[in-house]
């Protein structure tokens, strides 16, 4: 049963050269050019649930990714990780675009190499964080999808089980492929590369892809068309500012409670109730 | 066009997500912004509503959209994005808001794509524009940089924002007008994809360099028992507990590897929460890269308090009690 | 024109060993130096990372690249810990002997084991009668009823006790000349009379096991012979000076890295008189020689590995990479010491086992003044 599955890698701006990233004051975009990029650490899982998915039933793990050209080094990267093959698409015509259009051109791609039974992402990327990509991508294709998966199971021919990791718990689901599903980073442990991958990485097959190869509305991509479009950009005071809190014990630990709400940590007391559904469970 | 701002209500189990309740009552200070404000909307999804629909019509919710049937009972994407975009193509509404939940993390998107419109996510703030356009600010490059997003030619303008972020609600008693929507249209709908279950976690361990919230603990914590606390409240959290050399001497850690510092480990996580530790450089190099730093001492000169966001002057013993209480932790 | 420059495929080989390096050596450094164990376990790992077989041909398993590659590997793994770099280093010592004197029949039977990481291999020359004087080494192989009997004993062996594969060399008679005749010979673990002896409790490069061996009487058929009777000295010789050396240097590349990296890392963090130690110039010009140190054992360390890869001479120039990596290496480790002042001579910080570490490399593949001697010897003939 051989799954030809595509893997979107995206590379992103390394967090270690953050300080050194600039905004253009005319387009509001980052400038980050000049910064080294790494592979989106949650890409890494993506890769790793490939080449487990293939080692067990044999296929083609093809990575995609859309950036600027200098990326060359994260696609041999992922290539040396064992992909067997990657596409770059990539044109000045792109640059810019939000989700919307992100995914729109990426769904275009996935299309146009045909075939496939999987796709799967990152559940989130470093830079942009947004996590919107997947569901959209998904949507695009016409494909069922699920984004923080942490468990993800190929029973036979078409039949699917996965685990999504939610508030205080997981869901169980059903499904058949095609799919689309962004993993969660507990979903495994990337493998280390080998030395043997890294001298078969360059041999492997990479094609560029511009707008000119993809059946793309060119008024739908870009900076300009996004539907969402940026406006003022402020950069961040980083020093610790110190701020001394002094207050009641109820008051402080309040603020604990509060910062870590804003902290993004989840402190919703609300528990699950165990319950399974079954086959039927839904109608 | 109406410049009605749209809510929508999330529910897992009869529980109302708090996020949904936060935006419900920032559409009402958002309301107040605009020059020409139309209507607060909310919609809810799920089974057996009738005593949400109570909740949601306390905090501002002019009108609801009640999609009430067993089918939808667990949170299927394709049935609720179809529901939503049913919604949203029948009265075109100005600005629709959503928790950035797992389930509003997933519907946000998707049905941005469907009605063919703007989404921005993971907001930590939004504003009216002199245009009575939502302007959405959103966090980039671990939260280095902060961007105004704008969706001037597409409607809805959607945006999500985490639990947390926002302030409160408060109680607003309106005569909210309950409209049940028909989904018949559903049995067209067939998904290839099916919720056959939902459960609890059981916490498991979080390595010490991965977890998202690190509570660290010095000599300050005082005592076995206040360590105890503080493994506990992480469990909660779903965090990790870090360590100095002292109270690794004093055998209340774990051990050796969750010793935070030059010669431990370094950690850079969402929420670095540090309790009794005087901030020497053998530990602040292992942590000084997290993003949010908050230190509870009790000594006001403490050298941790320069390396932290906030430095809270108090006593760790009154204070742990407290937390694990708010906590829900026995 | 680029006078050297690495590839990019040297460039992400390095990456992933990096990579390895960084969660499986460093955190446990520390440790195997403390409790003086050698982390066996990881050679089956390295072993799938293409680390154990990196110069051994695809046909025999291993990676099919060359010397440069392999300092790479082992500048990576030094970096941490220097102990697991000797035992590498020692491992790579044997496979080669194997690799370049061996039949056929013997490349086939041992280096897909030793590539894969299931069986490790040693190199033993060195006797209590001399390490430096090794033409006069004692051991002997007789030849009786159509085996070979060895008798002797071995000391400051590396792997010692962990070897699986251990060439002897050993005197097997005298030449045209009445000089001593030396072979090589491959022994396995568990051959009856083939026994470690004591271990060493060494001050430095302790993520590894140095000792003794025996041989009592070990019986040990014609074919284990290695290369041609009286071929030992030669094999010995090119193994540890194109291979001993080279890696000994390659170990030293990396743990002047390691004293360069730690002594920016410290400068910039510790703060004395309101700023940070980095601003005074006396740090700086550590940190400078420091550099300057590293750059230059760095550059002869690969150049001498270029030649090598190239078919070209090689042993004076690894001669020379090994004098100066090594006791630079020592300097570098206690400048660094110096720089942190109280700091650098707590265990808790790596840079006290950096300089012990150094100080053992010195006499492993001959020491400096050997080394002197021979790149003496190649200017004066």
């Amino acid at each position: 049963m051989a799954l030809k599955i595509v893997v979107c890698v995206k590379p992103i701006p390394d967090p270690a050269y953050y300080k050194d990233i600039t905004i253009d004051p005319v387009t509001k975009t980052i400038q980050r050019e000049a910064i080294p990029t790494i592979i989106n650490p949650a890409d890494k899982h993506a890769i790793e649930e490939a080449l487990k998915i293939k080692e067990k039933f044999g296929g083609k793990i093809i990575t995609l990714s859309m950036a600027p050209p200098n990326v060359i080094k994260n696609i041999h990267e992922a290539l040396a990780m064992g992909a067997d093959e990657a596409y770059l698409l990539t044109d000045k015509k792109f640059a810019g675009s939000d989700t919307w259009a992100t995914s729109y051109i990426l769904a275009k791609a996935i299309e146009k190499i045909g075939g496939i039974d999987l796709v799967i992402t990152g559940t989130e990327t470093g830079d942009g964080g947004t996590s919107q990509v997947p569901s959209q991508l998904g949507e695009w294709l016409k494909i069922p999808h699920l984004w923080n998966v942490i468990e993800f199971k190929i029973k036979n021919e078409k039949e699917v089980y996965l685990k999504t990791k939610i508030e205080n718990g997981f869901m169980e689901w059903k499904c058949k492929l095609p799919m689309a599903i962004a993993v969660s980073r507990e979903i495994n442990t990337p493998r280390y590369t080998t030395i043997m991958g890294v001298m078969k990485a360059k041999k492997k097959p990479f094609q560029k892809l511009t707008f000119d190869d993809l059946n793309l509305d060119e008024k739908r991509i870009g900076l300009v068309n996004s539907p969402t479009q940026a406006g003022n950009l402020h950069l961040l005071d980083l020093s610790r500012k110190g701020k001394i809190i002094k207050g009641s014990k109820e008051e402080l630990a309040q603020f604990i409670i509060d910062n870590l709400k804003a902290g993004g940590i989840s402190v919703e007391a609300d528990p699950i109730i165990c319950s399974c559904e079954g086959e039927t469970g839904n109608e | 066009m109406n410049k009605d701002i749209w809510v929508f209500i999330e529910q897992v189990q009869s529980n109302i997500s708090g996020a949904s309740l936060e935006l419900l009552g920032e559409a009402v200070r958002l309301k107040s912004k605009m020059k020409n404000p139309g209507k607060i909307v909310a919609v809810i999804i799920g089974s057996q509503l009738s005593e949400l629909i109570q909740v949601v019509s306390m905090f501002g919710a002019e009108k609801i959209y009640v999609a009430d049937h067993r089918k939808l009972r667990l949170y299927q994407p394709d049935y609720y994005a179809a529901i939503l975009t049913h919604l949203i193509h029948q009265e075109d509404p100005h600005i629709l808001l959503i928790g950035a939940t797992y389930i509003g993390s997933q519907l946000g998107p998707m049905v941005a794509i469907r009605v063919d419109t703007g989404i921005a996510a993971h907001c930590v703030e939004l504003k009216i524009d002199d245009n009575d356009n939502l302007v959405a600010v959103v966090p980039a490059f671990g939260g280095k940089l902060l961007g105004d997003i704008l969706c001037p030619n597409y409607r809805p303008q959607m945006a999500s924002v985490k639990p947390g972020i926002l302030e409160k609600p408060e109680r607003i008693e309106v005569q909210s007008q309950i409209v049940p929507v028909d989904i018949n249209f559903l049995s067209l709908v067939e998904p290839k994809l099916k919720p056959v279950g939902i459960c609890c976690h059981e916490p498991k361990g979080v390595p010490l360099e991965q977890a998202e919230v690190v509570i660290c603990g010095g000599w300050g914590v005082g005592d076995a028992e206040h360590w105890q606390m503080l493994e506990k409240i992480a469990a909660k959290l779903g965090g990790a507990v870090g360590c100095t050399r002292p109270a690794l001497d004093e055998g209340w850690s774990q051990g050796e590897h969750t010793m935070v510092g030059t010669s431990g480990k370094s950690i850079r996580p969402n929420v670095y929460l540090g309790f009794g530790i005087s901030g020497s450089t053998h530990h602040v190099c292992g942590m000084k890269d997290s993003k949010l730093i908050i230190s509870v001492n009790k000594d006001e000169e403490a050298e941790i308090f320069n390396f932290s966001d906030f430095g809270l002057v108090g006593d760790i013993k009154e204070i742990l009690p407290l937390l694990m209480q708010s906590l829900g932790i026995s | 024109m680029e006078f050297f420059k690495f590839s990019e495929e040297q460039e992400m080989l390095r990456q992933a060993v990096r990579e390895f390096v960084d969660h499986e050596v460093a955190p446990n450094a520390a440790q195997w130096d403390e409790k003086d164990i050698c982390p066996v376990e990881l050679f089956p790992m390295m072993g799938e990372l293409g680390i154990n077989g990196i110069f051994v041909p695809e046909e025999y398993g291993g990676t099919g690249l060359g010397y440069i590659e392999r300092a790479i590997c082992l500048e990576e793994i030094s970096r941490h810990s220097g102990g697991l770099g000797i035992a590498m280093m020692t491992h790579h010592l044997g496979m080669s002997a194997i690799l370049s004197a061996g039949t056929e029949e013997q490349k086939r039977k041992y280096l897909p084991d030793a590539c894969s990481g299931k069986k490790i291999v040693g190199l033993s020359v060195t006797e209590p009668g001399g390490g430096s004087d090794f033409i006069g080494l004692k051991s002997k192989g007789e030849l009786k009823d159509g085996q070979w009997i060895v008798n002797g004993r071995k000391c400051f062996i590396t792997n010692s006790s962990i070897a699986d594969i251990d060439i002897w060399a050993i005197r097997t008679g005298t030449d045209t000349k009445g000089r001593p005749s030396l072979s090589t010979v491959i022994l396995e673990k568990g051959m009856p009379g083939h026994l470690p002896g004591r271990k060493e409790n060494k001050l430095g490069l302790r993520g590894s096991v140095t000792g003794d061996i025996n041989c009592v009487d070990v019986k040990v058929p014609p074919g284990q012979l290695l290369g041609k009777e009286g071929a030992g000295a030669k094999i010995a010789m090119q193994a540890i000076s194109e291979v001993g050396r080279a890696g000994m240097a390659a170990i030293c590349v990396g743990i002047l890295r390691g004293c360069l990296e730690e002594s920016i890392k410290f400068s910039k963090e510790r703060i004395l008189y309101g700023k940070p130690i980095s601003k005074l110039q006396a740090i700086q010009f550590i940190i400078a020689e420091n550099k300057v140190d590293y750059e230059a054992a760095r550059l002869l360390t690969y150049q001498a590995a270029s030649l090598k890869d190239a078919g070209l001479p090689c042993a004076d120039e690894f001669a020379i990479a090994k004098l100066y990596a090594t006791e630079n290496a020592v300097n570098a480790a206690k400048r660094t010491i110096d720089l942190m002042g109280g700091y650098g001579v707590i265990n808790e910080y790596p840079v006290g086992r950096y300089l012990r570490d150094a100080l053992a490399s010195i006499p492993s593949g001959g020491t400096s003044h050997i080394q002197k001697l021979i790149i003496a010897a190649g200017e004066l003939k």
